[in-house]
């Protein structure tokens, strides 16, 4: 006998789960008793809804695909404090992450500017080309100007090795 | 750094070739993000340092966090290793990863400091602003203790200023919800700037980048989106330092904040 979704028919998805459970971290969803501890601290709680106990309670179930296609794991904003408090060690906040690559993984929704970053590293090496800005005087100003030292491009070897990293996760 | 460190007796190396630390990249795919911290390692320990400097908390935890990660499970060491090995690298293991905070306050005497601090800060109340990564998960060995942190309101201290205990201390900047969310990553900002602007502060002292982003170049979207005139001067902890040592503003980039830290500036001379 397997549990049910009552409003949506879906059934618990025990490989999704796996590999979940596979994903470089330390979440261990069986540990939780559902005391709430993470959620009660959760500032995305505030602001956005976000009930780590939920999250850990339907990947623990095996709800993973309803999970991956939900919004609701893009709003945690990876403050720790679940995975600082919580007393079974369960690190909700991994699990979102873990949760996160496979959205990633299975062409989910992804927020864009995530994506966006990774290609940005694979060009620059950053998240971001070195830019010119302006001081509070408008004067605008580079690292050069700065006395900053230069920032080496990255070579085609660094870009490979990388896109063999993103392919390995 | 560059100005306040090297007065203080430490001798700063620039790495070469370096790459972004994985943090941004953690949510697409951890282990690429991995690969990348154990990068920036690698290329620190070629050139036989014994410690990296980071001045950002996201870097900090993604080293330790590689560390970690790498250090128990020897097939995925293997695994980046081989990646790694394109470019002639190979990560071991050795470095001590130490943030700004650690080194000022942990690896020389407070003594060292004040007597470089030309002018104290008497009579000025600042707020401190430590960032969630250098603090938690205390599991992997963080800066400084994960719910009630000190160590930058010593350092605050030691400078003559009075350091503000304020119940949102550990509220988290928002920075990483700016790319989903960026309203309410902007309203986290914004409440806690005001929280500590309602408490009297002079100002507010971080020790993150990505915080110190949130809370000077975006305070005023900050305040737009809580409806709240928010007007506090937001620095970092070396920028203060320096001020205190005498040190020109603009070597220590101060005319680089958004926030009005001329006001601060004049209450210090």
């Amino acid at each position: 006998m397997t549990i049910t979704d009552l409003m949506t028919s879906k059934k618990p998805d025990a490989g999704l789960r796996l590999r979940v459970l596979g994903k470089i971290g330390e979440h261990k969803p069986y540990n939780c008793y559902q005391c709430i501890k993470c959620t009660s601290g959760c500032p995305s709680m505030k602001m956005l809804e976000l009930k780590p106990h939920e999250i850990v309670a339907l990947s623990k179930a095996g709800f993973i695909e309803e999970l991956v296609n939900s919004g609701i794991i893009w709003t945690c904003a990876t403050c720790l404090k679940c995975k600082e408090r919580c007393p079974q060690e369960v690190a909700p906040v991994d699990l979102l992450l873990a949760l996160r690559n496979l959205a990633v993984e299975m062409e989910a929704k992804v927020p864009e500017s995530y994506l966006r970053l990774v290609s940005t590293v694979l060009e620059t090496g950053f998240i971001q080309k070195p830019q010119e800005t302006v001081t509070r005087k408008l004067e605008k100003v580079n690292r050069e100007k700065l006395g900053l030292p230069k920032v080496s491009e990255p070579n085609e070897k660094f870009k490979s090795a990388f896109l063999r990293a993103l392919e390995g996760g | 750094m560059r100005e306040v460190l090297p007065k203080l007796g430490f001798e700063l190396v620039d790495l070469d070739n370096v790459s972004c630390c994985g943090t941004p990249i953690k949510s697409v795919n951890i282990y690429a993000s991995l690969y990348l911290a154990a990068r920036n390692l690698a290329i620190a320990e070629k050139l036989g340092l014994n410690n990296l400097l980071t001045i950002c908390n996201g870097c900090h935890l993604s080293f330790s966090e590689a560390m970690h990660y790498l250090g128990k499970d020897e097939s995925l060491r293997g695994k980046i290793n081989s990646l790694l090995s394109e470019e002639d690298l190979k990560y071991k293991g050795s470095l001590r990863i130490l943030h700004v905070i650690d080194l000022l306050h942990d690896m020389i005497e407070a003594e060292t400091i004040q007597k470089s601090v030309k002018r104290k800060l008497h009579g000025l109340k600042l707020a401190s602003q430590y960032g969630c990564h250098i603090l938690r998960p205390s599991k992997l060995g963080r800066v400084d203790h994960p719910e009630n942190p000190r160590k930058l309101d010593d350092l605050i201290g030691l400078l003559g200023a009075e350091s503000l205990d304020y119940p949102e201390k550990l509220d988290c900047c928002g920075a990483l919800l700016m790319l989903s969310h960026p309203d309410a990553a902007l309203t986290f900002a914004g409440l806690k700037i005001k929280a500590v602007q309602d408490r009297g502060a002079d100002g507010l002292v971080v020790s993150c980048p990505s915080c110190h982003r949130m809370f000077d170049e975006r305070q005023k979207s900050a305040g737009a989106t809580i409806g709240s005139k928010l007007n506090l001067p937001v620095l970092y902890f070396t920028q203060l330092l320096g001020v205190t040592m005498g040190i020109e503003p603009e070597k220590l980039g101060l005319h680089l904040n958004r926030s009005p830290v001329d006001e601060l500036l004049e209450k210090i001379s």
